[in-house]
């Protein structure tokens, strides 16, 4: 019987509090809390005096507990009637009453800015060409003839030197034409005349061809181009490459597939393939570096071997982000641009 | 090159039709699509530069001969009985342009409609037909991959036919019944008169063959890659013809696609055959032999073939086998395999006819550990800064209008490099700043209703040298320099806060004075402002920044300020912006220093404001580098407090600015008193070299 008692007298001083707390989130006057005081700590007729009696009706064993509950209620009880007390001062100091937020309207905003998609996507294969060993490279978008030319066995009569299939560009006091670059493998060139094989690099940048504008064609477009060069390097190796490179950059264990092409720079050349939903999409072009490329830059090809292989960004990026027209990366339409969230990839 | 498959099946026998476009596509032929014709199907291949031998259908069905191991029947060109009479002679005079021209006459055809299976066949490739000798040239071509032409005798003038130099500025009728201005660097076969042809490109409407023809010269020659692609571009006049002699038919096919073309129109338009035919010029038609060592193959392809089945495909190719041992083979490449002349070219026919699929997958490259270059760090830090700035990257073209170029350039004097032809219509000028481009695509965004139009770039610009002495040894004559580009909304400061925000980044700070300041901050390196003198930006409202560190002569590493009006008209801008400018490369090396950390004083400090009443043509820096030259090491920090002006209680060009100095030592705790002297010097020195007098 005792132990109920007890349990009677906590669950009376627990109710008391929460009354307390109602009346007085209601309380917006002085005198309404006045007349709550006296209600709930009236030295007579008070709530708290009330229940301060049955204190006295608990079991022996069961006073030093009760005491110790009836006096962190009070305690409790007291310090909400003198916030409350304090809150109903303030505007008689000039103050306003605290303001009660509508948390449902809008936060101060902070806006961060994107990065561009081409950038995310270069940036993406760039990070997982770099775990597999390649160095990022950069270089001139101007260049002569020979870095994006005869270095790279394309020769004088060769269709791709046609001046209406490149920019060229009049530069006064030079003797040599000059043209915007139209791969960026004229910066394997320029690394490979400086430097000794082993070498693996990957070459990145903005290239220019004069193609018509339309939903897959841009004359400014984006390369990235890998270079292999260590001894004993087979085609094996190039596709065993692309495979670790499709397989980071979809997620899974992606098939690569190699069709014959033909690049003056390359040979044998393949186009490659790689399975994205069941369907083989092309990834861009392949090959073994052509011993007349090696004999350009100075190394000697019964020595040296090695494959490169090249990716056309936007196309990339267009399938990546789901990007019907690739005009639509260059529109620079803020609304269309800040919509490419970085999600860590690169 | 589009394939009838009716016609294909005249010389191979042909499998399904998936399984056929499927084992093309993977030894070299693309497959772009299939069509029903008729009865007939079309499938359109990809032919690569280098295959013209697969222009033909014979080409294409040595292809499926050798992957389907087929065999490939030719259809035999002889020409038997002929009438003995000289008709014309022919005359090169450019070797160059035309090695070899030989030519047949027919006289007496009848020249009418095709035969059904003649018509159709072309249909079935795209081609319309013409009449039945037009239609047969065009058959022969499409069979063996050599274009011909077929002139009518009767209106050829003269007794000689010349293959020589279009002369400048010669006109010429095509059989489309236009007109062309020729030039020197064109091919034409002419008769006494005219030319009467662009050699290998078009033939001319005066001598076409028409319904009253009645003898015919065909024409099976030799021309020059070179020149026919230059005449078919220079005149926008490409054909099936030049698409062939660009890319170089098979020597051997031009006498067999004469003697094919004159007894298919003996068949079909009658006529007797005038003999002897003619033949001017040497044909050229070396054949290459090349050594493949057999282990090569797995030495490039990294899996083995065994010689046996290597030496198969060679031979199925037409490849002839002139020598060998053990260790390697030598080979005759075939006349229309021009394309092969090294062991590598070998190799590469192997494994495109075993199929790639053989080469494995799996094979390891070792591990190398790889370093990003301190211009990707830089790069990829100047980005994530105007990203949380709230900046969108925007990737503009590298060539603007030539209406920038009244603009000055922050990065040089020379004009601009114009590139040909111009990237798109209207734009050929490469760009020499970004700011151009950003402030158009603002007023693009903000216009179709962006939320914001806050953007960034970081791009290279070009610059042409002015003098030769200053051209990069290796590169072409034009420095590239990398640049971030900034617009934005709001004034000057607004340009300035961004700036400062990431030279902070970088470790660069703001210097008071071009002088080295005392090392307090950890590093060596720091910016200065000073008005800048621009058309893009307005006067007075506009600094470059110049980047000083010790031992190196400073120079200029940015730009910033609100843009001049008519420069804002120029990008059709009508709010005020504010464009920043900098110069990122040159700035790699801040990414590999260390800065020098020191240990916070764990003493309090003392934050006093000095207000000092000076002349409007005092500035700020100059207070700044008066206050830091005090060399007091307890001089913590001093910021900007405010600006206040007065003309009655100040006077008359005077201003009061709230200098806040922060003193702090890391010895003690400074009393008031030493916070006073401090102080008092400080005022001293600026009213010793400043004129300023302490606002009382």
């Amino acid at each position: 019987m005792t132990n109920f008692n007890l349990d009677a007298f906590v669950a009376d001083l627990e109710s008391l509090r929460s009354e307390v707390e109602q009346t007085l989130s209601k309380v917006s006057d002085v005198e309404s809390l006045e007349t709550a005081r006296v209600a709930f700590l009236g030295a007579k007729n008070g709530r708290l005096k009330a229940i301060q009696k049955g204190l006295s009706k608990l079991g022996r064993e069961d006073k030093p507990a009760g005491g110790k509950q009836f006096n962190a209620i009070k305690k409790t009880v007291e310090s909400l009637f003198s916030q409350t007390s304090v809150r109903m001062e303030s505007p008689s100091k000039g103050a306003k009453a605290i303001e009660q937020i509508d948390v449902t309207l809008p936060g101060s905003s902070i806006r961060f800015g994107s990065v561009h998609p081409i950038t995310q996507t270069i940036r993406r294969v760039s990070s997982i060409m770099s775990n597999l060993g390649f160095e990022v490279v950069d270089g001139p978008e101007v260049e002569d003839q020979w870095h994006n030319f005869e270095a790279l066995a394309i020769p004088d009569e060769h269709p791709a030197r046609d001046p209406l299939d490149n920019f060229y560009i009049n530069v006064a006091n030079f003797d040599r034409p000059v043209l915007l670059r139209s791969q960026t493998s004229t910066v394997q060139i320029r690394v490979m005349e400086h430097r000794k094989p082993p070498l693996r690099i990957v070459s990145l940048g903005r290239v220019y061809r004069p193609d018509t504008a339309d939903a897959t064609h841009y004359p400014m477009f984006h390369q990235v181009e890998g270079l292999l060069i260590e001894p004993g390097t087979t085609m094996a190796h190039l596709k065993s490459v692309l495979r670790s490179f499709a397989s980071s950059f979809l997620g899974g264990d992606v098939r690569v597939r190699f069709r014959p092409s033909f690049f003056p720079f390359t040979e044998p050349s393949v186009e490659v393939d790689m399975e994205w939903n069941g369907r083989w999409i092309e990834m861009g072009g392949a090959g073994m570096v052509d011993p007349a490329v090696l004999a350009s830059v100075g190394y000697d090809p019964n020595e040296v071997c090695g494959f490169a292989f090249g990716l056309g960004v936007e196309r990339i990026a267009a399938r990546r982000f789901g990007v019907a027209d690739i005009r639509d990366f260059y529109r620079n339409d803020i609304r269309f641009l800040e919509q490419f969230h970085d999600r860590g990839q690169a | 090159m589009i394939v009838s498959l009716d016609w294909l099946a005249d010389y191979v026998d042909l499998p399904a039709v998936d399984s056929l476009t499927e084992r093309l596509l993977l030894s070299g032929l693309n497959h772009e699509s299939t069509k029903s014709v008729h009865d007939d199907t079309a499938v359109d291949l990809e032919v690569t530069s280098n295959r013209s031998d697969c222009l033909g259908h014979i080409g294409v069905a040595r292809e499926v001969s050798v992957l389907f191991q087929q065999p490939l029947k030719i259809p035999t060109a002889s020409l038997s009985h002929t009438e003995e009479a000289h008709s014309v002679s022919v005359n090169i005079d450019s070797t160059e342009f035309c090695p070899f021209y030989s030519a047949r006459v027919i006289r007496g055809v009848k020249v009418g409609e095709s035969p059904e299976w003649l018509a159709r066949r072309l249909e079935a490739v795209g081609i319309a037909s013409v009449n039945n000798i037009v239609d047969v040239t065009n058959y022969v071509m499409l069979e063996c991959g050599q274009p011909l032409h077929a002139f009518d005798l009767n209106r050829l003038r003269g007794e000689e036919i010349t293959v020589r130099r279009a002369q400048e500025g010669e006109l010429f009728v095509a059989i489309n019944h236009r007109e062309y201005e020729l030039n020197s660097e064109m091919c034409v076969i002419a008769d006494a008169r005219q030319a009467v042809a662009i050699a290998g490109v078009m033939g001319g409407a005066e001598t076409e063959i028409r319904s009253e023809t009645v003898d015919v010269f065909i024409e099976s020659a030799q021309f020059a890659p070179l020149p026919v692609r230059y005449a078919a571009r220079t005149l926008v006049l490409g054909s099936q013809s030049s698409y062939r002699f660009e890319r170089g038919p098979d020597p051997a096919a031009v006498e067999w696609a004469s003697c094919r073309a004159v007894s298919l129109i003996l068949e079909i338009a009658g006529g007797s055959l005038v003999s002897p035919p003619v033949r001017v010029g040497k044909l050229n038609s070396s054949q290459a032999t090349v050594d493949l060592r057999m282990h090569r193959v797995e030495e490039v392809l990294g899996v083995s073939i065994p010689s046996q089945r290597q030496r198969e495909i060679l031979q199925s190719l037409g490849f002839v086998e002139q020598d060998s041992s053990a260790e390697v083979s030598r080979w005759l490449v075939p006349s229309w395999r021009r394309d092969c002349t090294r062991e590598v070219d070998l190799i590469e026919e192997v494994a495109r006819i075993e199929g790639y699929d053989v080469v494995p997958e799996d094979v390891p490259i070792t591990a190398l550990p790889v370093q990003r270059s301190s211009r990707e760090r830089l790069v990829r830090i100047v980005s994530e800064t105007c990203v949380a700035a709230g900046f969108c990257e925007a990737m503009t073209r590298s060539v603007v209008g030539d209406n920038f170029e009244k603009f000055n350039s922050p990065w040089g004097t020379a004009p601009a490099l114009i590139c040909r032809p111009p990237l798109v219509q209207g734009a050929d000028r490469l760009r020499r700043t970004l700011l151009p481009s950003l402030l158009e695509a603002r007023e693009s965004s903000l216009s179709s209703g962006a939320s914001h139009g806050d953007l960034f770039e970081i791009a290279h610009c070009y610059l042409g040298c002015d003098r030769k002495s200053e051209m990069p040894k290796d590169n072409a004559p034009i420095e590239e320099p990398l640049l971030l580009g900034l617009v934005t909304g709001g004034d000057f400061f607004r340009g300035k806060g961004l700036a400062a925000a990431i030279f902070e980044r970088l470790g660069i700070h703001e210097w008071a004075s071009e002088e080295v300041p005392k090392e307090h901050s950890g590093n060596n390196f720091g910016v200065t402002y000073h008005p800048l003198n621009s058309t893009i930006m307005q006067q007075g409202r506009s600094a470059e920044i110049l980047f000083h560190a010790p031992g190196v002569v400073s120079r200029r590493v940015g730009v910033i300020g609100e843009f001049s009006k008519e420069f804002m008209g120029m990008c059709k801008s009508e709010k005020q912006s504010v464009g920043v400018e900098i110069r990122l490369d040159g700035l790699e090396f801040l990414m590999n220093c260390e800065s020098n950390l020191s240990s916070p004083s764990s003493y309090p400090s003392i934050d006093r404001d000095i207000n000092l009443v000076v002349d409007e043509s005092v500035s700020w820096g100059s207070l700044r580098t008066a206050i830091e030259s005090t060399q007091c090491d307890e001089l913590e920090d001093v910021q900007f407090g405010g600006i206040w002006r007065d003309e009655d209680r100040l006077g008359r060009g005077k201003k009061s600015v709230i200098v806040s100095v922060r003193l702090r030592s890391c010895r003690e705790t400074l009393s008031a008193e030493q916070a006073n002297s401090f102080v008092e010097a400080m005022i001293s020195i600026c009213q010793t070299r400043l004129g300023a007098v302490l606002r009382g």
